[in-house]
C-alpha cells in the first residue's frame, strides 16, 4: 500500500514536473513581450502567435478580465514581476496571517497522525510541507519589510508629487498596522502546545520562527518609526510650500503691506534682534619686543618690487663699449620721439597726456619706458626751462595693502609765467 | 576663548551660521556651554548670540537694546520686509522651473545653468525672472537673460541665502537662513493673523 502510495505520489510529482517546467520555459521564451505587457498594463496580441496565446493562457499566465478587454498578464504574475523588480507601485503586501497560521495547524495535525500510524515517509512529508509553510510565513513578512524599507529609502521617489508622497507614505503606515496586527495573531505559547514531545517541531516552530518573526518584529517597528518620521518631514515640506506661495499671492494682493514695527516692541521677538555687522581690524603692533622677530620674517617675506635698472649714462667711457649701433639708433629714435612730443605740448599750450599721446601718434614705444623717457628728459632740463612745464602724476597705490605709488600716467602743461 | 575665534569673527561680520555653511562651527555653538562662552565674550561690545525657534541657525543680536539698537533693528527690519516679495517670488520660480515637488530647504543644491536653460525657452518663467531680476533687491540693468540668473544668485550669495562650494562652478547650496526667512513669514503671519494658510483645506482634500 505504502509503495503504491509513494508512487503514485512520485508520478503526481513528475507531472507537476513537467508542466511546471514547460510553463516557466513560457515566461522565458516570450519575455519582451510579457515585460513589455507588465509596463503597458494589457497585452499586445499581434506579437504573439495564436498557438503562443493558446499555451500562455492555458498555463495562466495571461487572461482576459472581461469580454471587451485586451490580454493581460494574471495579478500573480504581474505581482511576481513587482516583487522581482521592486517596482513599489505594484508590489503586494500580503499581510493575511490567519490562512498561514490555518495551514501550519492542519498540517502539524497530519503530520502527527501520519506519526502516530507508523507511516514515516508520508511524516516526512508532511514535515516538509510544514517546513514550507514555516518558511512562507517569514518570508511574506521579509518580503512586506523589504517593499517598506525600498519605499522608505528612495523617499517614496516613485510617485511624483509631495501630495502622493504623503497618501503612499499613508498607506504603507495602513500595511504595517495590518503586519503588526498579523504578527500578534501568532501565540506562540499555542506553538509551544503544538509542537509539545518532538524536537523537529519545537526546533522549527519555537525556536526558528520565534526568532525571526522576533526580528521582524523589530524591523516592522523601526520602519513605522521611520515612516512617521518621513511624513512629518513631507507635512512640513508641504506647508512651506503652502505658506511660500499663499504668503506670496497675499503679498501681491496687498503691494503696500506693512507689518507692526517689531522692532519697538518692549518684549522684542528673538528674530528680529539682528544686530549690525562688526569688521575687527588689527594692524603690525610693535610694542612687543618677543615679535619683533616674526614681523621681520614677515615683512622679508613680502613680495618685492625687483629694482628697475634706469638707462643712465652716468660713465660715457663704460657705456660706449656697451651700446651697440641698434641699440643706439633706437634710443635716439625714442629720444626724438619725446622730443617731438615736448614740441607739440608746446605748439598746443594745454594739457596733454604722455600715454594718449602715445596712442594718437601710434607709437610702438611700451608705455613704461615711453614714461620713463619722459620723466628723464623732464629731469635733463636745464632749472629755467624745468620751470616752464608743469608735470602732472597720475598715480595709484599698488594695492590696498601697498602703499607704495604707482605712476599710471603723466601730463605735461606748458606754464605761463607770471614774470 | 581663542578656539572659537574664527567663529566670533563670523557672527561678528553678520554671518548667519548653520550646518551647511560651516558645520564645524554649528556642532560648536550648538553646545550650551559654547554658547555661554560665547556671549560672555560679546557681553562688553553688546551683543549676544540669537538663534531661530529649532536652533538650525544662529546669528548675533543685541544684549541691551538702547536707542541705537533700536534704530540699527528698525532699519534691518525694513530691509526685511522689502524683501520678502523679491524672495518668496525667486522661491517660487526656482520650485516651478525646476519641478520639484517642494519648497528648497536648506541643504538643496541648484544648479545654475539648468536653471537658465529651463527658463530660457518658456516666455512665462523668462518673463517672471525678467521682472524678479528689475526688483530693488536684485537690482539688475542687463536685459541677458544669463547676467540676470547670475546677479540674483551672486546677491542671495552675499545675503547668506546661498553658498557657493566652488569659486568657479555654478552650483548653489540653500544654507539654512532660508529656514529664517521661513520663520520670520510665518511669525509675522501669526502675528498679524494674515489669511495665509500652510495647511492644506479639507476641500482641497476630499
Amino acid at each position: 500500500m505504502a509503495a503504491l502510495d509513494s508512487g503514485s505520489t512520485a508520478g503526481t510529482a513528475s507531472n507537476l514536473f513537467n508542466i511546471g517546467s514547460e510553463r516557466l520555459a513560457l515566461l522565458g521564451k516570450h519575455h519582451k513581450a510579457l515585460m513589455q505587457g507588465y509596463l503597458d498594463g494589457f497585452i499586445d496580441e499581434t506579437a504573439f502567435s495564436e498557438g503562443a496565446l493558446k499555451k500562455l493562457i492555458a498555463a495562466r499566465i495571461l487572461w482576459r478580465p472581461d469580454e471587451q478587454q485586451p490580454l493581460a498578464l494574471r495579478p500573480l504574475v504581474s505581482e511576481l514581476i513587482a516583487s522581482m523588480v521592486a517596482d513599489e507601485n505594484r508590489r503586494q503586501i500580503n499581510a493575511d496571517v490567519a490562512e498561514k497560521l490555518e495551514q501550519i495547524r492542519n498540517r502539524v495535525q497530519a503530520y502527527r497522525d501520519a506519526q502516530y500510524k507508523g507511516d514515516y515517509s508520508v511524516a516526512e512529508l508532511q514535515l516538509q510541507r510544514l517546513t514550507e509553510h514555516v518558511h512562507d510565513l517569514s518570508g511574506q513578512f521579509e518580503e512586506a519589510i523589504d517593499s517598506l524599507w525600498h519605499r522608505l529609502n528612495s523617499d517614496f521617489g516613485f510617485v511624483a508629487s509631495l501630495d502622493d508622497k504623503i497618501r503612499e507614505n499613508e498607506r504603507a503606515q495602513k500595511q504595517l498596522r495590518r503586519l503588526l496586527d498579523g504578527l500578534d495573531l501568532l501565540d506562540f505559547s499555542e506553538l509551544i502546545e503544538l509542537s509539545e514531545g518532538n524536537n523537529h517541531l519545537r526546533k522549527l516552530l519555537v525556536s526558528q520562527l520565534q526568532n525571526q518573526l522576533s526580528s521582524h518584529h523589530s524591523s516592522l517597528l523601526e520602519v513605522q518609526k521611520r515612516l512617521v518620521e518621513l511624513l512629518a518631514k513631507f507635512r512640513q515640506q508641504q506647508a512651506r510650500s503652502l505658506l511660500i506661495s499663499n504668503m506670496a499671492a497675499f503679498l501681491r494682493q496687498h503691494p503696500k503691506y506693512q507689518p507692526a514695527d517689531y522692532p519697538n516692541r518692549s518684549e522684542l521677538p528673538a528674530l528680529f534682534n539682528q544686530a549690525a555687522a562688526i569688521i575687527p581690524q588689527a594692524s603690525i603692533a610693535l610694542d612687543k619686543a618677543s615679535e619683533r622677530q616674526t614681523l621681520a620674517e614677515l615683512v622679508r617675506a613680502l613680495p618685492r618690487s625687483k629694482p628697475v635698472n634706469l638707462l643712465d649714462n652716468q660713465s660715457a667711457s663704460f657705456s660706449s663699449v656697451w651700446v651697440d649701433e641698434e641699440i643706439a639708433a633706437r634710443q635716439q629714435a625714442l629720444k626724438t620721439d619725446v622730443e617731438n612730443f615736448y614740441l607739440r605740448v608746446i605748439d598746443q599750450g594745454g594739457k596733454l597726456s604722455a600715454l594718449s599721446y602715445l596712442e594718437q601718434q601710434a607709437l610702438e614705444w611700451d608705455s613704461e619706458i615711453w614714461l620713463y623717457q619722459i620723466i628723464a628728459e623732464y629731469q635733463a632740463l636745464p632749472q629755467d626751462e624745468k620751470q616752464m612745464f608743469a608735470i602732472l602724476r597720475d598715480e595709484a597705490p599698488a594695492s590696498a595693502m601697498n602703499q607704495l605709488l604707482l605712476i599710471r600716467d603723466i601730463s605735461l602743461q606748458l606754464q605761463v609765467q607770471a614774470a | 576663548m581663542l578656539q572659537h575665534g574664527p567663529i566670533l569673527e563670523r557672527l561678528l561680520a553678520g554671518n548667519f551660521i548653520c550646518q551647511i555653511s560651516d558645520e564645524d562651527a554649528f556642532r560648536h555653538l550648538s553646545n550650551e556651554q559654547t554658547q555661554q562662552d560665547i556671549n560672555h565674550y560679546l557681553r562688553p561690545l553688546n551683543r549676544r548670540l540669537v538663534s531661530n525657534d529649532d536652533n538650525s541657525v544662529f546669528f548675533l543680536g543685541y544684549h541691551e537694546l538702547n536707542k541705537d539698537a533700536r534704530e540699527q533693528l528698525s532699519s534691518q527690519f525694513s530691509l526685511t520686509v522689502q524683501s520678502l516679495m523679491p524672495l518668496l517670488e525667486w522661491l517660487q520660480l526656482v520650485q516651478e522651473t525646476l519641478g520639484r515637488d517642494s519648497a528648497l530647504t536648506a541643504g538643496d543644491t541648484i544648479k545654475l545653468q539648468e536653471f537658465v536653460l529651463r527658463t530660457e525657452d518658456n516666455q512665462s518663467l523668462r518673463q517672471r525672472l525678467n521682472q524678479l531680476a528689475s526688483d530693488r533687491f536684485f537690482n539688475s540693468q542687463s536685459e541677458q537673460l544669463d547676467n540676470q540668473v547670475k546677479l540674483i544668485f551672486r546677491r542671495l550669495k552675499e545675503h547668506g541665502y546661498l553658498l557657493q562650494p566652488h569659486h568657479d562652478r555654478q552650483y548653489y547650496v540653500v544654507t539654512g537662513k532660508i529656514d529664517y526667512l521661513i520663520d520670520v513669514i510665518r511669525f509675522i503671519r501669526d502675528e498679524e493673523q494674515l489669511p495665509v494658510e500652510d495647511t492644506p483645506n479639507q476641500e482641497a482634500l476630499l
